[in-house]
């Protein structure tokens, strides 16, 4: 039998136990080293062979990523690992760092309880080290550290204990600043320390870690490390030999992450707002494998020989082939076609799964990357948001038109591995629109679709996304049916950020129940009239009735809602999306009959009342932007802080750390396409940088009506602003 | 000079003769047919038995550009024309007073309308009508199956013992809602209203179909809506009403005319 098969049937042997199980997750920033230390971890369970553990990347399956040298899906495998004289199932999902690719990592934190963070020792907690922390402790999923390139501090930069002493310190106690700033309203401490055994060092490259409890264990202290890494070869294997990386950081999972026995009751209540006093709760909390099958899919992929295997964790029951399953969203149930764990890229069958386990299934056809499948009907599982919305949109045409067919099916495909990736299909014109994260998030999609499928495409020069905003209060505007008999009054005015903040974190949807809906809203800062008066929420929009007694209204409002839906998809300036308005019905007039208060009628009306209003209250583009990090050996300061001055960007910090200095600013979306290739030249490819979407923001008054008609012309719109409102 | 003109109930020979002769002697003719259609006739029809060319305006064309037939009715002779009657079901009070808003001068000359049709071929009395309803396709509205003002209106007519004059949708194309069937019916047939109100509200209740009012051969038929729900009435328009109490006379009248079951048509006294 070979070591593989072996290992199979140790993890199926283990599943039932959910104590002995651990779903965990390694994040980190860009190329801190995760995929490299999972490596460590397959050789350290047998799964790869030691020698090639680090250049192997096993993990990075696709051929983009081994071209490109980075994670782009997270990718999921199983192992076991023996601690204590217990024997512990090990589910791991190896997460990307790129900015990019964030979705796949909030994702991948629904499924799984501990996520250990890896940190580089030379450069320290990055601005993704705050995002993945902050993805992992919305989700109720417990941190541990990994300081990683320890090598670099003894070899590269010379240190000496003292110095290193510190800087390992101080990145233990930069990340914990981030933790205990996160966790601030909750009852428990996750801050991590050397005395717990909860940080380990280490090099992944050189396959050698220590920890607390290592070092008692094998009396490896880091005086012995800093010999050893110095004496070369031999001594790097000594140390390989004496204190391996992957029997330090297994252990370190095994005592430290909580089996899903202990987390689920604590993690349930935060991504699940179902009945807690329900059955299916009780299961869930339980881990119960005779209970209710409960899966939640985190991933979609795509198997040439499988079809469409859904990954996710399985909270509560047993999932095995032949069952018929509801999917959340969608009516009718997906028959279960087969069961199997991931073995590093690909997926070994199994009979079954049992609750606490991570699973692949295939057979979920209606599945989405966030459905609940589920074989009762059940509340789903709150949305997996992830923070930053689609900032940059590329067009997609086949060049030939037998393709047609294959693209659209490849483009729906993307959609529903990607959710961050947001499709628009146009079947008259053919020409597609994928939006995405970032320039290199929409390359490797298009690169997916051109060498994978085959499909030869054209694309467009990427353009970025606007949103549209109101900024004052508008005074109220009318909005007259064309028959004249409705008319609808309304005010506009801009939602407070916290409101907007609250409503992108799903804190407040009209999908939870509306008492506790108007607690959130009041949490956010919403007057406690205007809570109890949401009619419906849009994307960041608000729309509050406040009217009184009107006959027939509560039969024309779904009328009045699809009227401020359009009007909120195609804002008044430039038909993008607006966002963060809030609305206020004040009164209405309506007609004694339905017919003449029908669609033709009521949805122009109100779309009108809607951009009027918008228009009254100041409405104006906002243009995605961006942070932007730095950095660069001083002599490059100047021309790397051109690169952001000249691009309407604003340097806000410039600091000294170890021998690099460091520019901090913000900088328009717009403005940074192409930024690699410049600020690669400028620096003579010495500067490293690191940016992240930062939300919208106004756009300059001197560049709104130029960028409005270029938008407006692109199209294919009249080339007018739309008249001041008519105030009656 | 801008002279509304109902066309009456079904084919050219609907309207009256002195509408006939309004139309004649225009300059230019308009017409709408979204709110209700001529079935007995098309517009080539129309425009031949009257010698005039008839412009047909959609609702947009109506209701949000109404200039070019109010321009024209400013210097000639310009008739604006409807099913049935201008400004009955279908009212066009709002193109009046903008006209005479701005000046032009306006006359309605009536036509034969539902109304008439309603009391005038069942039997039923016109005094004992309440609120008129129109009951629309299900799914332009979005309100349930049917909406609740609908049934309101019709039980706030019978505790006053009133009758009720259902009109049913015609399909218009102008702006079709989201999630709106692409081959559904154009007109809302009387089984098909029969069949929405007996599940949605009470099958037991007597109702009364009258089909293709105006025509050679109408078709009047009085029963419980559910077994009305099951018959079929043949080409459109069909419209429904559904009875308060019954007069001794009304009540004879729906078994003579309408064929009403005996035992569904028993008068108060």
């Amino acid at each position: 039998m070979g070591r593989r098969k072996q290992i199979v049937q140790e993890c199926e042997r283990l599943m039932d136990k959910p104590e002995n199980i651990r779903n965990i997750a390694i994040a980190a920033h860009v190329d801190h080293g995760k995929t490299t230390l999972s490596d460590n971890l397959l050789a350290g369970a047998g799964m790869i062979s030691n020698e090639t553990a680090g250049q192997q990347l096993a993990m990075d399956t696709k051929e983009d990523e081994q071209e490109r040298g980075i994670t782009i899906d997270a990718a999921n495998v199983s192992m076991t690992h023996e601690y204590e004289d217990t024997n512990h199932l090990i589910n791991l999902i190896d997460t990307p760092g790129h900015v990019d690719f964030g979705g796949d990592v909030t994702r991948a934190m629904r499924a799984v309880d501990g996520a250990l963070v890896v940190v580089d020792a030379v450069e320290g907690a990055m601005p993704q080290t705050e995002t993945v922390l902050r993805q992992a402790l919305r989700e109720g999923v417990k941190p541990a550290l990994f300081i990683n390139k320890v090598d670099r501090l003894i070899n590269e930069l010379q240190e000496g204990p003292e110095e290193m002493q510190k800087r390992l310190l101080d990145v233990i106690s930069d990340v914990n600043d981030l933790i205990r700033g996160m966790t601030e309203e909750k009852d428990y401490d996750w801050t991590v320390s050397v005395e717990d055994g909860t940080v380990g060092f280490g090099s992944a490259l050189y396959k050698w870690g220590v920890s607390m409890p290592s070092m008692q264990r094998t009396g490896i202290d880091f005086g012995d490390i800093m010999e050893l890494e110095r004496s070369g070869e031999e001594g790097r294997d000594e140390l390989q030999e004496r204190t391996p990386l992957s029997d330090v950081v297994l252990d370190m999972v095994a005592e430290h992450f909580p089996n899903p026995v202990d987390a689920q009751p604590r993690r349930i209540p935060t991504v699940w707002r179902g009945d807690d006093e329900s059955e299916v709760a009780e299961s869930m909390r339980l881990v119960d494998e005779d209970g209710e099958v409960v899966f939640m899919s985190t991933d979609i992929s795509m198997d040439p020989h499988a079809g469409e295997i859904a990954t996710g964790r399985l909270f509560s029951g047993t999932i095995e082939k032949g069952q018929e399953l509801y999917v959340s969203g969608t009516a009718g149930k997906n028959r279960i076609q087969s069961v199997g764990i991931f073995m590093g890229g690909e997926r070994e069958e199994v009979e079954k799964v049992p609750a606490g386990n991570i699973a692949a299934v295939t057979g979920l056809k209606d599945a989405i990357a966030g459905s609940t499948v589920s074989s009762i009907e059940m509340t789903p599982f709150e949305s997996i948001e992830h923070i930053s919305e689609p900032v940059i949109t590329k067009s997609v045409e086949a060049k030939t038109m037998d393709d047609l067919p294959k693209l659209i099916k490849t483009l729906q495909q993307v959609a529903k591995e990607d959710p961050t990736i947001r499709v628009e299909i146009n079947e008259d014109t053919g020409e597609h629109l994928i939006s995405g994260q970032g320039e290199l998030h929409l390359e490797v999609i298009t690169h997916r679709i051109r060498d994978n499928q085959g499909i030869d495409v054209h694309t467009g020069e990427p353009i970025v996304v606007f949103r549209e905003q109101p900024q004052e209060k508008s005074r109220e505007v009318e909005g007259v049916s064309p028959n004249n008999h409705n008319k609808f009054y309304i005010t506009a005015e801009p939602l407070s950020q916290d409101i907007v903040d609250a409503i992108k974190l799903g804190e407040a949807s009209m999908d939870m129940p509306e008492l506790e809906r108007r607690e959130a809203l009041q949490e956010a800062g919403m007057d406690k009239d205007d809570s109890q008066n949401v009619e419906h929420m849009f994307k960041t929009n608000i729309l509050l009735d406040e009217t009184k007694g009107i006959q027939h209204l509560n039969e024309t409002m779904e009328l009045v809602i699809e009227g401020l839906e359009d009007a909120l998809e195609d804002g008044p300036l430039a038909a993008e999306p607006v966002q963060g308005a809030l609305f206020r019905l004040h009164d209405a007039k309506l007609h004694e009959d339905t017919i003449h208060r029908g669609p033709a009628q009521v949805i122009p009306a109100t779309r009108d009342a809607i951009h009027r209003s918008l228009i009254d209250a100041e409405v104006r583009l906002l243009e995605p932007i961006q942070d932007v990090r730095i950095d660069v050996p001083s002599e490059y300061m100047g021309n790397a802080s051109g690169e952001i001055q000249g691009r309407r960007g604003r340097v806000d910090d410039m600091y000294q750390e170890g021998d690099l200095m460091v520019i901090e600013g913000i900088a328009p979306v717009e403005e940074m396409i192409g930024f690699s290739s410049d600020i690669r030249s400028a620096t003579e490819g010495r500067a490293s940088w690191n940016t992240e979407n930062a939300g919208f923001r106004v756009l300059v008054d001197n560049l709104q009506t130029e960028q409005i008609m270029e938008i407006r012309e692109r199209k294919g719109m009249k080339l007018e602003l739309p008249p001041s409102v008519d105030y009656i | 000079m801008l002279t509304f003109i109902g066309l009456g109930l079904y084919d050219t020979q609907s309207i009256t003769c002195e509408g006939r002769a309004a139309l004649r002697e225009a300059d230019r003719a308009f017409a709408e047919f979204y709110t209700s259609e001529l079935l007995g006739a098309s517009v080539e029809e129309l425009e031949a038995a009257h010698e005039v060319d008839i412009e047909v305006r959609d609702r947009a064309g109506v209701e949000q550009d109404p200039e070019p037939i109010l321009a024209a009715a400013e210097t000639e002779d310009v008739a604006f024309l409807t099913a049935g009657d201008t400004m009955i079901s279908t009212t066009h009070a709002d193109l009046r007073i903008r006209a005479e808003t701005r000046g032009i001068e306006t006359r309605v000359l009536h036509g034969v309308t539902a109304e008439t049709a309603a009391s005038g071929l069942t039997g039923l009395q016109n005094y004992r009508f309440g609120k008129a309803v129109t009951l629309p396709f299900p799914f332009v509205h979005g309100a349930g199956d049917v909406p609740p003002s609908v049934i309101e209106s019709i039980e706030a007519n019978q505790t006053r013992g009133l009758h009720t004059l259902v009109y049913l949708d015609i399909k218009v194309d102008s702006h079709p809602r989201r999630g709106a069937p692409d081959d559904h019916e154009t007109y809302m047939t009387a089984d098909h209203a029969a069949e929405l109100l007996a599940s949605e509200w009470d099958g037991d209740q007597l109702g009364v179909v009258v089909a293709r009012a105006g025509s050679p051969e109408p078709v009047v038929a009085a029963d419980r809506l559910s077994t009305l729900a099951d018959r079929e009435f043949g080409d459109p328009l069909h419209l429904l009403v559904v009875p308060g109490e019954l007069h001794h006379v009304e009540a004879d009248a729906l078994q003579a005319l309408a064929d009403a079951p005996v035992g569904l048509v028993e008068t108060e006294d």
